[in-house]
């Protein structure tokens, strides 16, 4: 993977950077669906080379919050978001942003293992060759895409088998390689995990843990284990408002508000 | 009873339930059967019925041109060309036009237009083909023969080697307006098979396509349609299968011509329009025969097309490696 990954600002040990830097921030964001307001003016920092969890019961606009991120809900009329999200100082908000280049830069893996229906080799080939990698470079980054997504060692006599008659599992580690190929800078989780069991599960926990060294991750999770696991930081939604915010170790053990104590000690939600 | 009784697990009998989805089991067994047995049924009385010519012409039948009822020689050549080409003018036209319709409605209409526009193709597709039939003879006919065609024989009549396909007088009817009266027949057929098709695919798939940075084209052309290709080509199937055995509106605007041109502006004939047409005339007995012999060709034509779709699936299948 190493070759494959842009010079980022060095980094000191595991998490212990002191001042990352904001690669995402979220200023006075209101979202709706049609007339309901679903997200309640957010603010909020995306760190760099850092994982940042979400979580808070269903309905709380949690993967609400990462859609608005690559501007997925673009694709669905009536769906609507006012304010502001920096990306490398532009607002994606904006009307001008090319959409393409905006989601070739922020990654998305979902709920569910969605493989394209075409090779595994072609999977990831094929979003290489979207964003114009040279044809010699091409398979070099697939086997350097799998690698980093904890599946090369499973797949390599494979490639030219369908993405989709892998295992669930090995599927989603698939969506996340085809994802990390093209050098996002932000990669964002929607429940990566809900579909996989526990032993897939933690293959991709790893893998989460590793990307984070190249990669501003946002990861929406149900699993509290889990968000306390892979996360640097905790974002705790409640009803499309953000109650809290912070380190994860924080969140866990002194949170702020009572809310978030509630939830994360099982109390609600 | 005693099979039962060996089992002495407190559990008073299960016989009943067993012999009623015993019936119910046969009972669906014997709808699959039926339908076996009117297929056969169908295929022999065309064997039957077909057999005299086939003695008296042999398999040249098939690649015989001729078709004079005078003298008694009859050949499938001509109709089966005939049919051939429509149905590729209407499929050429018709798939790409029906697909773009579809994904129009899946992709990018506007929420209220998409049940209007929907339920207008079906009722295109609700139209009586008689009534294409004659909109065709008295309308599609003559506009095609005093612009259309004129046009064609002054552009593309003029470019070497595909000049030949536009050579000859403008009649109007002829198996380039059958053709294309055909791709309207079958348009609305793909459109909406097409659409329900599409709807199939998971949002969730979409929504990663896109999250690739994809367009919209290559969303459609790299990841939905290969998502559903073997629904799509049973679904084309479907319509080529409608194409090839389509009578009545051909009948009104192919001529009826037994002749074999290298222009589809000439007139032709197809087989369903040739049996349509002659059946009533057929005066002699292997008149007759060769008029049913004709339908046993297009029978075997619509086999090999099905054939040929399962293997081109298969083939697919193998290249996307699954």
């Amino acid at each position: 993977m190493d070759t494959l990954i842009r010079d980022r600002s060095p980094m000191t040990f595991d998490g212990v950077d002191p001042a990352p830097k904001s690669r995402i921030s979220i200023k006075n964001l209101d979202f709706f669906y049609g007339d309901f307001k679903a997200l309640k003016s957010i603010n909020l920092d995306l760190p760099e080379n850092r994982v940042t969890a979400f979580i808070g019961p269903s309905g709380c606009g949690k993967s609400t919050l990462l859609r608005v991120l690559n501007r997925m809900y673009d694709l669905y009329p009536k769906q609507t978001a006012t304010g502001e999200v920096l990306l490398d100082g532009e607002n994606i908000l904006g009307k001008k942003v090319d959409l393409n280049r905006l989601r070739a830069k922020v990654g998305m893996v979902f709920q569910k293992p969605t493989p394209f229906p075409m090779t595994i080799h072609e999977n990831i080939a094929f979003g290489l060759r979207l964003a114009n990698y040279a044809k010699s470079e091409i398979d070099d980054r697939v086997q350097a895409a799998l690698k980093g997504a904890a599946l090369w060692d499973e797949v390599k006599d494979k490639l030219q088998s369908s993405g989709q008659s892998l295992s669930g599992g090995q599927q989603q580690r698939l969506c996340v390689a085809r994802t990390i190929a093209v050098e996002p800078e932000v990669i964002l989780l929607d429940e990566p995990a809900s579909a996989l069991d526990p032993i897939s599960t933690g293959k991709l926990e790893e893998t989460i843990h590793q990307l984070k060294e190249q990669f501003t991750i946002a990861i929406v999770t149900h699993n509290m284990q889990q968000a306390s696991r892979v996360s640097d930081r905790t974002a705790f939604m409640y009803l499309g408002e953000l109650i809290e915010e912070g380190e994860t170790a924080q969140i866990f053990t002194r949170p702020r508000v009572e809310r978030t104590s509630d939830y994360i000690t099982g109390r609600f939600g | 009873m005693t099979a039962t009784s060996d089992y002495d697990s407190g559990v008073k009998s299960t016989r009943p339930v067993a012999q009623s989805d015993r019936i119910f089991g046969s009972l669906t067994l014997a709808a699959a059967v039926v339908v076996l047995l009117v297929l056969l049924g169908v295929f022999a009385s065309l064997v039957m019925g077909a057999w005299p010519a086939f003695k008296e012409y042999g398999l040249p039948f098939l690649w015989t041109a001729k078709w004079n009822p005078v003298t008694d020689k009859f050949g499938a050549l001509a109709p089966l060309y005939g049919t051939v080409v429509t149905s590729i003018i209407a499929m050429v036209i018709a798939v790409p036009v029906g697909l773009g319709i579809a994904i129009f409605l899946t992709e990018t209409c506007p929420r209220v237009l998409r049940r209007p526009l929907g339920i207008a193709i079906e009722l295109l597709a609700g139209i009586p083909s008689i009534i294409y039939g004659i909109w065709g003879l008295f309308v599609f006919a003559p506009f095609m023969q005093s612009y259309i065609q004129p046009f064609l024989i002054d552009t593309l009549g003029h470019v070497p080697v595909i000049g030949t396909l536009f050579a000859g007088p403008p009649y109007g009817i002829g198996m380039l307006t059958a053709g294309l009266i055909l791709a309207m027949m079958i348009l609305p057929f793909i459109a909406s098979l097409a659409r329900d098709i599409f709807q199939t695919v998971p949002p969730m798939l979409r929504e990663s396509a896109y999250g690739m940075g994809m367009t919209r084209w290559e969303v459609n052309r790299h990841i939905v349609i290969p998502h559903v290709r073997t629904a799509l080509v049973g679904g084309i199937m479907l319509s080529l299968g409608r194409a090839l055995g389509e009578t009545m509106a051909v009948t009104f605007v192919i001529g009826n011509a037994h002749r074999i041109s290298g222009s589809i502006l000439a007139p032709g004939t197809t087989i369903s329009a040739a049996i349509a047409n002659e059946f009533t005339e057929a005066t002699t007995p292997i008149y007759t025969s060769s008029l049913i012999a004709l339908g046993l060709v297009l029978f075997i034509l619509t086999f090999i097309v099905l054939a040929a779709a399962q293997w081109m699936l298969k083939r697919m299948k193998q290249k996307s490696g699954a």
